[in-house]
């Protein structure tokens, strides 16, 4: 069964979409072995959007959020990034991602890790200084900026790995569990910091969660279950 | 369990099990095959003493014992296989009428052979000319006396009226050393030159012609011995040299008095005992450190994939395994590791023996090469313990994940870094080295008619602790640079990284410790390589500066003594083809005071277009000044260190020789100023002798004989033309060629194949060199993925990806060129110095192989550029994947 969606601009062209799937699966593995992790997905993401997604464990959460940062490739249907670069290099610099599993480089401190997509960007010296300086503070990292990752707790590692893409202003945030090692009272400031940034910069963003009350501050529910979007929700929003 | 546990370890590190292996059996191949070397030429020692000597034991029968007892005694000596007696007395002189004139010569000696003992000594006598049977004239004798075959000549006798005797051959006696020694006396007393007068007669004229004392003036005749052996005798010289002399003391005392043994077979054994020694010592010089390279490559190979074992067990000991059984798998796998490396290696090694050696060297038994193979298994298995078992015990003794992952932080100095251990280390090199290259120390004494052998084994500090202090102050170095120099790093990458180059060389920075680890690695292996190739290459120099200097030139023309030939036939022997220069000598004998030395007399401006002139063969200036000096001033002589002390002379003193004026036949003394010392010359005899303007010797003797022409072929063609020449100049002139010299030259290490450990050696140097090109970059190779695997997901591009890997391959490879470069510098001069007795004529420059060191530079580029290319190609698997692993 596919679930047809109709996220709440539905009245947008498409032109103005971020991400639309069309019919996307991605499978991994081939014979009987094979997992498909998203299957015949139709969904898309447009400017401003609020989208939780949940769903059990193993449903293909991560899955479809890497598929629409274009980090997978669908194995069927496709996915496309209308008002993006087709380039990937480029694209990147327009959808920030927060991966569920650590992802700072193990050999460069929390300050250069969070400045790796700017200076990647071809964003200026001191700009970037700048830039990391105020993202390290709005997620509350400051003093940690001259820590080497493996000195970082799991949840501090993920709180600077959010402060690398609001330091990068992209035009969509897709955020991976990222109060999955946080505590709850940390985890909705972080949800807080990502809310009025992502307003503040007029990006979309996608967080995927199993947690509740982090669910009901986003305007739009998306279900996931064995690999399939069953249901899509929006309500008013209430930040 | 652990079936189930081998054949998964199988299946999912088949790569990493395999790779540690190979890395085992390299150490384990070059450990067989060296040891194969080191067998073989001790066997090709032993054999090639053997055969240079014709006659075993002389058996000098003493004054009043009854020979034929003596020889009784002798035959049945065990190991003795022949005997033939051999008489000997003295003439007052031989004389020869020939043309009209007659020769006459000074005192010389007869000798009386047994019908059978050319037959039986093959080696001692060679026919020239004339009939193998009859009386045999030596041919000096011949050339003095100016006689053919058919001649006659008389001999003269002490109070008897000559005996007259018809030459029947004229022969070569290669052996007169040792046939004319004096049995029993200390090498000190021994004549310093063979006599020049030698008749041979057989046994039966012997006794009628010199064998009735007419009066008591006359001495009696002595008789010798002489024995064959046919026992059978150890490879290794030392054994053979100490079982020799032992049977021949033996003799000796049972014969009570009666005989003293000439041990001829036992002085050839005492040269090639020390030679053996000496190819202990480039065993140990040269395969050691090749066998711990292997090792510490393993090393680093198997820590790349520690990472992965502490998960194992980790998930082992989670599913409730007890540590001893964990321990027990580690054991397991430490096993298969060292095994299959050992028998890799054990057929790596035998198949790169038999390219080096050919299919069965000399003096490889079964057994000897069993004991090899079982040396190099063992050490592959010790190797496969220290690299596999022991880090996983480590790792099972509590270091926790966290704690061994520990690449990047912020790492304590080490305590040897503090303690300055490397600069005690070097201190401690260069203080075992000005030891030992003082002067009277050499590695191996092996002093004459002592059975042991001292070797100074400790001058082996000097390049181990050379090695190993340099080692690891290029760890320092490395390690300063990285953690302090990240602007200048940052600038040197940013062609090959652009805007990522402050983050590269920022992380390059914290991650300084597999870098400076691997440069180490890199740089240890490179200074393998080039100090091998660099001391092989000074070896080979040497060798050849030894067969130029024993022939004189590529191709020698030898002038027989009394046949006058100008220089002006150098003309014609420089139209046959192939010859590029031919320069000729002129030698003669002068007097100073009482004592008769060789005179060369040379052309200075010319003579080294046609042979090779090494600045060592001189003191007191160069080649080049020396040679200019004798041009500038017709009067300057070369003379030897021993002349020199003797004489007390200064440069500039007057030197007046005594020389033979060709038109009157008398002696005239010659004035000459000397200009320097000669130690060795072309052609020119060991011993002492003189070197001159052949133009002064000309004006001053009247005559410009020349005694050998130098024939300069380029270095190739030598037997051709050689040949050719030989046909154009007909028999009268000796023709000898450095091909040949150089297959005579040397009871020194020359005999010893050392081409084969050669090309051994420099194949294993590359290959390491190659491999640490591409193990270091696999160190840290997990790390680095992961980091080019985020970068990539952050938006870098391909060609920044590959910018930062190819970047770090470059700072390892300039690290560990540049730090090889120098250690193998200073680990050459060491080797050389340390290893000078192997050398013959010690070297004046080191020989650097170029082209082996472009190949071996070639090699460790290409291998890292490689893996460097590899370990950024993580884009083949989705970034993504790459962090989900982790
Ligand atoms: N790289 C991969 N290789 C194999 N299987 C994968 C891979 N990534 C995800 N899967 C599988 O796909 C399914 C969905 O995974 P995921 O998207 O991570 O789920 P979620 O994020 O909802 O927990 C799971 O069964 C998982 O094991
Ligand atoms: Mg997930």
């Amino acid at each position: 069964m596919t679930a047809q969606l109709n996220p709440d601009n539905a009245l947008m062209s498409p032109d103005g979409d971020l991400v639309v799937c069309t019919d996307a699966s991605r499978t991994f593995g081939s014979g009987p072995s094979a997992v498909v992790a998203v299957q015949g997905t139709t969904a898309k993401v447009s400017p401003g959007a609020r989208i939780a997604i949940a769903g059990p464990s193993g449903s293909g959460k991560s899955t479809l959020l890497h598929l629409m940062a274009g980090l997978e490739v669908p194995t069927r249907g496709q996915v496309t990034w209308p008002s993006f670069s087709t380039d990937a290099a480029d694209r990147a610099q327009d959808i920030g991602v927060v991966f569920q599993s650590p992802s700072l480089v193990p050999a460069l401190d929390v300050a250069e890790n969070t400045g790796l997509p700017l200076i990647l960007a071809g964003v200026g010296e001191q700009e970037c200084r700048d830039r990391v300086a105020e993202a390290l503070e709005l997620v509350g990292v400051s003093d940690l900026a001259a820590k080497l990752p493996e000195e970082l707790s799991g949840g501090q590692a993920q709180r600077v790995a959010v402060a690398r893409v609001l330091a990068l202003r992209p035009r969509l945030v897709l955020a991976d569990e990222p109060t999955g090692q946080l505590d709850h009272a940390t985890g909705q400031h972080l949800i807080d910091v990502l809310m009025a940034t992502t307003t503040q910069i007029g990006a979309a963003l996608v967080v995927t969660t199993h947690d509740r009350t982090v669910l009901e501050r986003l305007d739009t529910h998306w279900w996931m279950h064995e690999g399939q979007l069953r249901t899509a929700t929006t309500q008013g929003a209430s930040a | 369990m652990t079936i189930t546990w081998l054949g998964g370890l199988l299946r999912r590190r088949t790569g990493r099990l395999l790779a540690t292996a190979v890395g085992i059996s390299l150490a384990v191949a070059l450990i067989a095959a060296l040891g194969t070397f080191l067998t073989t030429s001790k066997a090709t020692m032993t054999a090639r003493a053997v055969r240079s000597v014709a006659v075993d034991w002389q058996v000098q029968v003493q004054p009043g014992a009854n020979p034929t007892a003596v020889r009784d005694a002798v035959t049945r000596t065990s190991g003795v296989t022949a005997t033939e007696s051999v008489s000997t007395t003295q003439t007052t002189g031989l004389s020869a009428t020939a043309g009209g004139t007659t020769q006459t010569t000074g005192p010389g000696l007869v000798l009386g052979l047994t019908p059978t003992y050319r037959h039986t000594f093959p080696g001692e006598i060679r026919q020239l000319s004339g009939s193998p049977t009859g009386v045999l004239l030596a041919q000096q004798t011949a050339a003095n006396l100016h006689v053919r075959p058919g001649d006659r000549v008389s001999i003269g006798r002490a109070g008897a009226a000559p005996a007259v005797v018809t030459v029947a051959g004229v022969v070569d006696l290669p052996q007169a050393d040792s046939l004319f020694q004096k049995v029993g006396a200390p090498p000190q007393s021994q004549p310093s030159a063979p006599p020049d007068n030698v008749i041979l007669l057989p046994q039966a004229t012997f006794n009628t012609v010199m064998g009735n004392r007419s009066s008591a003036a006359t001495p009696a005749p002595t008789t010798q011995i002489h024995v064959a052996r046919g026992a059978p005798l150890s490879n290794d010289p030392a054994a053979a040299y100490e079982s020799v002399t032992g049977a021949a003391h033996n003799l000796e005392a049972h014969l009570a008095g009666q005989a003293v043994v000439g041990n001829n077979l036992g002085a050839a054994l005492q040269g090639a005992r020390s030679d053996a020694i000496y190819a202990q010592m480039l065993f140990l010089f040269l395969g050691l450190p090749g066998a711990i390279l292997a090792a510490l490559l393993t090393a680093a190979l198997a820590s790349a994939g520690a990472d992965r074992r502490r998960a194992e067990q980790a998930l082992l000991r989670t599913r409730g395994l007890a540590p001893r059984k964990v321990a027990r798998l580690a054991v397991v796998e430490a096993l298969l590791v060292g095994t299959t490396g050992g028998i890799l290696g054990l057929g790596i090694g035998a198949a790169a023996g038999r390219l080096a050696f050919g299919p069965s060297p000399a003096g490889s038994s079964l057994s000897t090469s069993l004991v090899w193979a079982a040396i190099a298994f063992i050490a592959g298995l010790a190797i496969a313990t220290l690299t596999v078992l022991v880090p996983a015990l480590r790792d099972l003794r509590g270091r926790t994940v966290a704690d061994a992952r520990h690449a990047v932080g912020r790492s304590r100095t080490p305590l040897w870094m503090k303690g300055g251990v490397d600069f005690i280390l070097i201190a401690g090199a260069l203080l075992v080295f000005w030891a030992s290259s003082a002067n009277n120390y050499s590695l191996v004494l092996a002093p004459e008619g002592v059975a042991t052998i001292s070797v100074s084994y400790w001058a082996f500090l000097g390049p181990a602790l050379l090695w190993l202090g340099a080692a690891m102050l290029l760890w320092r170095i490395a390690n300063l640079a990285l953690h302090h120099g990240r602007r200048p790093l940052a600038r040197f990458i940013r062609p090959l990284t652009g805007r990522l180059a402050p983050s590269g060389a920022a992380s390059m920075s914290r991650q300084r410790r597999p870098l400076a680890r691997a440069t180490v690695l890199l740089a240890l292996a490179i200074s393998f390589a080039a100090s091998t190739a660099t001391f092989n290459a000074t070896y080979q120099q040497q060798a050849e500066a030894d067969a130029q200097l024993s022939n004189g030139a590529d191709v020698t023309v030898t002038e027989p003594p009394g046949l006058r030939v100008p220089p002006a036939a150098a003309a014609g022997m420089q139209t046959v083809a192939g010859v590029r220069h031919v320069e000729p000598i002129q030698h003669r004998f002068a007097y100073v005071g009482a004592d008769l030395q060789d005179l060369y007399g040379v052309r200075p401006a010319s003579i080294t277009s046609a042979t090779a002139l090494q600045n060592a063969y001189f003191a007191g200036g160069t080649a080049k000044t020396l040679m200019a000096r004798l041009k500038a001033q017709p009067d300057a002589i070369l003379v030897s260190d021993e002349t020199v002390k003797d004489f007390q002379l200064a440069p500039g003193d007057l030197l007046n020789l005594r020389l033979q004026d060709s038109r009157t036949k008398k002696l005239q003394t010659v004035p000459f100023h000397y200009a320097g010392i000669v130690k060795e010359f072309p052609t020119a005899p060991k011993d002492s002798f003189f070197v001159a303007n052949a133009d002064y010797i000309t004006k001053a003797t009247g005559s410009n004989a020349v005694g050998a022409f130098l024939v300069d072929t380029g270095g190739t063609n030598q037997n051709a033309v050689a040949a050719n020449l030989q046909q154009q100049l007909g028999a009268a002139a000796t023709i000898t060629n450095v091909t040949q010299a150089r297959s005579q030259v040397g009871s020194s290490l020359t005999s010893v194949n050392l081409a084969g450990l050669t090309r051994l050696e420099l194949v294993f140097a590359v290959l390491l060199a190659a491999s640490a090109g591409g193990i270091v970059l696999a160190v840290g190779l997990a790390e680095r993925r992961r980091s080019l695997a985020i970068l990539s997901v952050l938006g870098a591009r391909r060609r920044q990806l590959r910018g930062l890997a190819l970047s770090e391959g470059l700072l390892i490879t300039i690290g560990g060129l540049i730090g090889g470069g120098l250690i193998a510098w200073g680990l050459s001069q060491m080797l050389v110095k340390v290893l000078t007795g192997v050398f013959d004529p010690p070297p004046s420059v080191i020989a650097i192989p170029w082209g082996y060191l472009t190949v071996t530079v070639l090699a460790v580029v290409g291998a890292l550029g490689t893996a460097a290319m590899v370990s950024a190609r993580a884009s083949t698997r989705p970034a993504v994947e790459e962090l989900r692993d982790l």
